[in-house]
């Protein structure tokens, strides 16, 4: 090895750390950063400037402004491995989608250092974990925690044992030839299947399982899995009837509460956030490619924001974000779900949804953002929102098709004047 | 000046690649030099005054591993890999001396010319 001054040894260190260190001001101004930090923020910035920890991850997480401007303390970790969730769709499905973790500490008034690392590989494993875990859980707990039906395949209760009584607080007895859906009142705003839809995947793969929330006869809501076996007489019948396994999984359902808002919501405006939208949007294409059921996608994009938080400054802008997240969320139906995708764009999904009736929201929306006015000592602000809509048919099932031309009539709503809602390859004000 | 700036925009590959070290070192702009396994082979003296490394501690390790992480990702390294035919100028920011530092990178390489190049100018 080569005599090396002790700056060069530390530079060579520094170079080659897999890890992405950064140094900032209180507003972000990047004093100093090493290469591995660069590596994930270049691209993530695009046009916006990459010498600024905010501006450069105001697309993928605008939230990281607000978590550092409400910590209270003089010093301290603000937050530790928030997770980034930088791709939507799944662009190569052999790659795990890119996740980035970000934690932040506060040195002083005006210092901040900032890590960044990819743990996508890690979170790819945390999935196929908690899937096997599920598996195991309904294998291995006690038997008498299920209650086990038989049911036709019209969903008609054939056989019910007292454990459905307990679990549900039906009758047994009482429930035979009665159909099971009208009985389980799945909770539909989670996007689970309807017992006729797990029905038709059990008949093709021989099984379906899935978790949600669930109702009791007295109007309780229950943490169930639901198992959903086929059954055939003959050695190539089609299924005469199925098994159904109902486990009661036990939840403290506030921790559990405050578990999900944490990860699913935005931390601003209190919308689901990318990593929610994400996941719902890859649910609900395994649904469309399971049963062709419809999706659709509306991007929303405020017009001229920035002029907003320059004039007005951050506060008022962020008033004005919730609000809009406010007025959009009030209007979605009731398994869909709208998401702040970055700095003031939002994206609504719409599972079960066709294009006629997302480009009606759409429209509804555009409607209520600019019908919003937020109080500010110059007077009465207002705002419009540039739409666009696809849906998942116009796409052969490609989510990240899907997203691109849901962007592109976004986009096409912004040239035909702003204040509009595009779909197809008409625009309309 | 000018002649320099055309300098980075214009030298040909295959001029770079017959140039002797010191040929090299004398370049206003920075240069570095490698094969399809990243391993850096040369490391002109401009870019070892900019990056603050002694180009006899940069040759012989990966590039885009332990000196130019910054660069390993689609916008530069993973075009080496898809793109066998490259000239092409993009403007980039690099983390010289741990400081953000705005670039303007040129791409080097040719189906027939086993070492790849990119200029580096401040």
């Amino acid at each position: 090895m080569t005599d090396m001054s002790g700056e060069e040894q530390l530079l060579e260190f520094l170079y080659a750390c897999p890890v992405g260190l950064i140094e900032c001001d209180a507003m972000g101004e990047i004093a100093l950063m090493n290469p591995h930090a660069m590596q994930h923020l270049l691209p993530l910035a695009g046009a916006r400037n990459a010498g600024n920890l905010f501006d450069a991850l105001e697309r993928h997480a605008p939230e990281l402004r607000g978590i550092v401007a409400d910590f209270g303390p003089a010093t301290g970790r603000i937050c530790d491995g928030h997770r980034i969730f930088v791709d939507l769709g799944t662009r190569r499905r052999t790659v795990a989608p890119k996740v980035l973790a970000c934690t932040l500490v506060r040195l002083g008034p005006d210092r901040l250092m900032a890590t960044l690392s990819d743990i996508s590989q890690q979170v790819a494993q945390e999935d196929r974990l908690r899937q096997a875990d599920t598996w195991f859980a309904t294998l291995l707990d006690g038997v008498s925690d299920y209650a086990a039906l038989t049911i036709t395949a019209d969903g008609r209760i054939a056989t019910a044992d007292p454990c459905f009584t307990r679990q549900t607080g039906h009758a047994f007895a009482d429930v035979i030839g009665r159909n099971l859906t009208d009985l389980l009142h799945t909770d539909a705003s989670g996007g689970d299947l309807r017992l006729d839809e797990q029905l038709v995947i059990a008949a093709r793969d021989g099984w379906h399982l899935q978790e949600g929330w669930q109702q009791r006869a007295n109007g309780d809501r229950y943490w169930c899995q639901r198992l959903v076996v086929a059954r055939s007489s003959g050695e190539q019948a089609p299924a005469s009837d199925y098994s159904v396994v109902l486990r009661d999984v036990p939840r403290r359902e506030e921790a559990a509460e405050d578990v999900r808002r944490l990860l699913t919501c935005d931390h601003l405006t209190g919308a689901a956030n990318r990593r929610h939208f994400g996941q719902v949007m890859q649910r609900e294409q395994a649904h469309w490619q399971e049963l062709r059921q419809s999706l659709s996608l509306i991007v929303l994009d405020l017009d001229h924001f920035k002029a907003v938080n320059d004039r007005h400054g951050h506060p008022v802008g962020d008033v004005l974000l919730r609000r809009v997240a406010e007025v959009c969320t009030a209007l979605l139906p009731p398994r869909g779900v709208f998401a702040r995708l970055g700095g003031e764009e939002f994206g609504a999904l719409l599972p079960r949804y066709d294009n006629g009736q997302a480009m009606t929201l759409a429209e509804e929306m555009r409607a209520a953002i600019a019908a919003l006015q937020v109080e500010t000592p110059h007077g009465p602000l207002t705002v419009t929102a540039s739409l666009g809509c696809a849906a998942l048919d116009e796409t052969d099932g490609s989510i990240d098709a899907l997203i691109a031309l849901a962007d592109e009539r976004l986009y096409a709503a912004k040239h035909a004047g702003r204040n509009r809602v595009c779909h197809h390859k008409a625009c309309a004000a | 000046m000018s002649l320099n700036k055309a300098g980075f925009e214009t030298i040909p590959l295959s001029d770079l690649d017959m140039m002797s070290v010191a040929e090299r070192d004398a370049l206003p702009f920075g240069v570095v030099g490698f094969e399809a396994d990243t391993i850096v082979q040369s490391y002109n003296a401009t870019e070892a005054q900019m990056s603050g490394l002694d180009p006899a501690t940069v040759i012989g390790v990966p590039f885009f591993d332990a000196v130019a992480q910054c660069m390993n990702n689609f916008m530069v390294a993973q075009r080496f890999e898809d793109e066998p035919e490259i000239d092409d100028i993009i403007p980039y920011v690099l983390t010289l001396r741990m400081r953000p530092t705005k670039v303007r990178l040129r791409l080097l390489a040719a189906a027939d010319t086993p070492r790849r190049y990119i200029l580096i100018q401040r």
